[in-house]
């Protein structure tokens, strides 16, 4: 099979994949006790009369198979419905600041996280036993035992309160007005540093000891010996022969994590009060905004699965064993 | 070099009782595997016994609220002028109770699921595999929010739950450990010998595969107390029980980080912390013992 | 053939450990051994009795935690083992000592181009090429050798080649830079018996044909027969045996060998004979058995076994073997 076959497949897939998914998010979602409308007449928003208008608004009172047609093609034309909450678009709430914020988030600190991580890592497989090594690697472990959100409000703590270092929530400083972009994006980097900070150094750990113990194994591959047998440098054996190998698992890996990724970044959203997908998720939830809780389920398993598929793609192209099938 | 691990993990293994000895003979040697094992047991210990040691009661005022560390209260106290020494003691009991049992109740799952998708292969693995793999992609900490507000706030939900998003690591392990195993030829003796199914898969591939799985669902408990606090850090906790998440989400949301007495914030957060520590050592030392591909290799 | 400035490599009184928090593995304890230029010396044992690992500290290659404790490797006059790491590389590997690994299968790196990993060997010895162009026609020229074509071959990577393939182009590529000694570790395991044969030949006529050495590790005593002029019998990190091919499968001196030939099908009579299986395992490394390491497999077992470690006995000119049984007393 060649790649134009494989691709084909693969989206053909992808798209069954979606369908199973935003399936089970329509009976997940309608299965959660009280809709929206009980949940304001709870909190005394609603005077008890307007109930009944408002489930007809939101098209609740429809029977549950035509809610969920009416769900299917919304989803599938990517129009998720009109938020409970913020009486916009879903779809428009998801691409909005709130995406590029998520992104802007997650790539930095990801990206640090796993460069750091993979030059580590393989540095330390390379120098397996040494103290180094092994202190570095209880180093990762007490990383990978820390809960990203404590990370988060321990830094806060000292470097907001205590320090006045860095601003304590938000994605900009309110009410300023700003002259050029430049400063805007200063004033962004500033707000962005301790979050981005605190992922990475949680996701460190998991990055180094992923990369050290694939590097192990490959190590002790005979190729490896028949390389420095060759009288190859050792630093070219490390990055050419070992490095080259071990980055394949590390791939596959990464396109694995992506579900994690995201579901880390609610966590530090809400410490950090970062205004993106994860805190937007997490108000949803307690809102029973069905619209945008499926809207953004919708994205998040979409962006998964296309990482996933541009994962093999990369590792495909990066390892001649791999055929298409 | 297969010849060797084979030997090995028969003597680890095949006989039972002898096969525990060794294994405890060569991890006692491992340092960072007794420091784990050593702070498990201490932390077992609080739990069971935390009303003996725990100065105050928990849920009673027992002074006035955010005091800084003293004499009376060696953390200080919350919000409410509770101990938070007190607090963190009986926090243990939860953080345990789940980190533990869901861990079990994914790994009986994921063993399952692996070591009949592996065993059986053809359409029940495919049709398995599928299904381990939706969940696989499920972003969990976002699938948890939801499913609590589903099922409620109390603690066999929240086991439940994390349950459910930790099990398929677990299956795709296992079946690849089943996979490899099936291939062997004592397998393949044993159903020539006219071994059942159901014998062959509890006799012979559960026992062998569960040690190889061992330090990962070890592993797992880390991540399951991580998650039960992280949950509780939203509030979607049992708000009727004293968790170290839950504490940390009442000191964010009364501004102890503002208040005099930021050990509210600490103490919760490092108990939690080296208690995940701790099994992750304990998950080290015993893939160092248990994975032969990091041990025999030297051995050539 | 027996003057003394004819060897090659001599090890004397190697010992390399495993060195782990539960203890060292001693994997080759206090270890002789020499080749003469020109000569196919076997080395023979069970797996785990540190037959690699002797192998893998010539080049000093050793895998994590190996480390060389004590002893002499003595090529061509130098020390290998106080050796700088650069002048190894450069002077030592491949150019004078090169190695066919255990098992053609992963003896190649996966994600490159056969091509590239022969040009490697002679791209990081460029101070001993001196024309790559003619480095690489001599790679060409190396595959036809070894019965492949290069056309096909030097352009493919590992995965597209069969075993038997692999472990020609191995052997081409262990011959790059024209070594003196080749040190061939299992080269035959992992491939079909009759691809074994083919590979035996080669190495057989390659080896008349140029003249170097060779150092032959396997536990496969048919193929020791066919290619070996001396055997070193190796068990538990020791040898307890050297002599001629002839002296090693006519008049086997040590339990252990004489274990070892009757446990397969009749070599050298060419009749046949019971094929007798050993007792036992072979002991842990870490706490090896006292006295005698064979001892507690050894059928003729003394009181003094358990006790002493069995000196070396020469028996005839070139034929020793560490074993009570022939210490007069």
């Amino acid at each position: 099979m060649g790649l134009r076959e494989y691709t084909i497949r693969r989206i053909i897939e992808l798209i069954i994949s979606l369908f199973l998914f935003s399936t089970i998010s329509f009976i997940v979602f309608r299965m959660m006790p009280g809709d929206p409308s009980s949940l304001y007449l709870e909190e005394g928003i609603l005077e008890p009369g307007m109930r009944e208008a408002i489930r007809h608004m939101l098209g609740l009172d429809k029977p549950l198979w035509e809610q969920y047609l009416i769900y299917l093609k919304n989803t599938f034309t990517f129009t998720f419905g009109i938020s409970f909450l913020y009486n916009k678009p879903a779809i428009e709430i998801i691409f909005s600041r709130k995406l590029l914020n998520t992104l802007a988030l997650l790539l930095t600190s990801h990206g640090l996280a796993i460069v750091f991580g993979i030059l580590l890592g393989v540095w330390a497989a390379w120098r397996r036993g040494k103290i180094l090594d092994i202190s570095s690697m209880i180093g990762a472990f007490i990383l990978y035992s820390l809960p990203v959100f404590w990370v988060g409000i321990v830094m806060l703590l000292l470097f907001s309160v205590k320090m006045g270092l860095f601003p304590l929530s938000g994605t900009i400083t309110a009410g300023v007005t700003y002259s050029n972009i430049f400063e805007y994006m200063a004033d962004y980097i500033h707000h962005l540093i301790l979050p981005a900070t605190a992922i990475t150094l949680i996701r460190l750990g998991g990055d180094y000891l992923i990369t050290r113990n694939t590097m192990i194994t490959i190590i002790g591959e005979d190729y490896i010996k028949t390389a420095l047998a060759k009288g190859v440098p050792e630093k070219i054996v490390v990055w050419k022969h070992a490095a080259r190998n071990a980055v394949l698992p590390i791939v596959t890996w990464v396109g694995l994590e992506i579900a994690v990724i995201f579901s880390g970044a609610v966590l530090t959203e809400s410490v950090f009060s970062w205004d993106g997908i994860g805190k937007l998720i997490y108000d949803a939830a307690l809102w029973r905004d069905y619209p945008v809780l499926e809207a953004a389920f919708f994205i998040i398993i979409f962006v998964t699965l296309l990482a996933n598929f541009l994962t093999d793609l990369t590792y495909a192209s990066l390892d001649p064993r791999v055929k298409y099938d | 070099m297969t010849e060797v691990s084979m030997k090995n993990r028969k003597k680890m293994y095949g006989g039972r009782w002898r096969g525990v000895k060794e294994f405890l003979k060569v991890y006692r040697k491992n340092k960072l595997g007794m420091i784990g094992l050593i702070l498990i047991i201490i932390y077992v210990f609080i739990a069971i016994f935390a009303p003996y040691i725990t100065p105050y009661n928990p849920y009673e005022k027992t002074g006035k609220p955010f005091i800084p560390p003293s004499p009376e209260h060696i953390f200080g106290t919350d919000e409410l002028g509770r101990d938070i020494f007190s607090l963190t003691i009986y926090g243990t009991r939860i953080s345990l109770f789940v980190g533990i049992l869901a861990t079990l109740l994914s790994a009986v799952i994921g063993s399952a699921v692996g070591i009949l998708s592996g065993y059986f292969g053809g359409l029940i693995d495919d049709l398995l595999m599928r299904i381990t793999d939706l969940f696989l992609i499920i972003p969990g900490i976002p699938f948890l929010i939801v499913l609590s507000v589903i099922l409620g706030s109390n603690i066999w939900n929240i086991i439940t739950v994390i349950a459910i998003i930790s099990w398929p690591s677990t299956a795709r392990l296992v079946r690849s450990e089943t996979l490899s195993l099936k291939s062997r030829t004592f397998i393949e003796a044993a159903k020539l010998a006219g071994a059942t199914d159901t014998y062959i898969l509890t006799r012979h591939i559960l026992v062998n595969v569960l040690p190889l799985i061992s330090a990962s669902i070890i592993l797992t408990i880390t991540r399951a107390i991580i998650l039960e606090a992280g949950l509780s850090f939203l509030g979607l906790g049992d708000p009727t029980k004293i968790s170290w998440g839950t504490m940390l989400y009442f000191a964010d949301r009364y501004g102890a980080m503002f208040s005099s007495n930021p050990y509210y914030i600490i103490i919760p957060g490092v108990a939690l912390s080296v208690l995940g520590l701790a099994f992750v050592f304990v998950s080290y030392a015993v893939d160092e013992i248990v994975n032969p591909r990091l041990r025999t290799r030297r051995l050539r | 053939m027996n003057s003394e400035n004819n060897i090659l490599l001599d090890i004397r009184k190697l010992r390399v450990y495993y060195v782990m928090s539960t203890g060292s593995v001693k994997a080759v304890d206090d270890v002789d051994l020499t080749i003469k230029n020109n000569e196919v010396v076997a080395l023979v044992g069970e797996s785990g009795c540190g037959k690699s690992t002797l192998a893998y500290s010539i080049l000093r290659i050793l895998p994590y935690p190996g480390e060389i404790i004590s002893g002499e490797i003595i090529f061509n006059g130098m020390d290998l083992t106080k050796m700088d790491e650069e002048e190894l590389r450069k002077k030592i590997r491949w150019r004078n000592i090169s190695m066919i690994f255990q098992g053609a299968m992963n003896s190649l790196n996966p994600v490159m181009k056969i091509k590239d990993q022969l040009m490697e060997a002679i791209i990081y010895h460029e101070d001993a090429i001196e024309d790559v162009d003619a480095a690489y026609l001599k790679a060409i020229e190396l595959i036809r050798r070894v019965g492949l074509d290069p056309d096909r071959v030097l352009n493919s990577y590992p995965h597209e080649l069969s075993g038997g393939m692999k472990q020609r182009v191995v052997i081409a590529m262990s011959l790059l830079l024209n070594p003196r000694l080749v040190i061939a570790d299992e080269p035959t395991t992992a491939l079909d018996v009759t691809t074994q044969a083919n590979i035996i030949d080669l190495l057989k006529d390659i080896q008349r044909e140029i003249g170097i050495s060779i150092l032959l590790i396997t536990h496969d005593l048919p193929v020791v027969a066919e290619i070996a002029d001396r055997v070193y019998v190796m068990y538990a990190g020791k040898i307890v045996e050297y002599a001629d091919i002839y002296s090693i499968f006519k008049n086997p001196q040590h339990p252990y060998t004489e274990g070892l030939i009757n446990s397969v099908p009749s070599l050298v009579e060419g009749k046949l004979r019971k094929l007798t299986i050993m007792k036992g395992e072979p002991p842990d490394l870490i706490n090896p058995p006292k006295g005698c390491r064979f001892h507690p497999r050894c059928p003729y077992k003394m009181d003094i076994c358990e006790k002493e470690e069995p000196p070396p006995v020469k028996l005839k000119e070139g034929h020793v073997a560490n074993c009570w049984l022939h210490v007069k007393r």
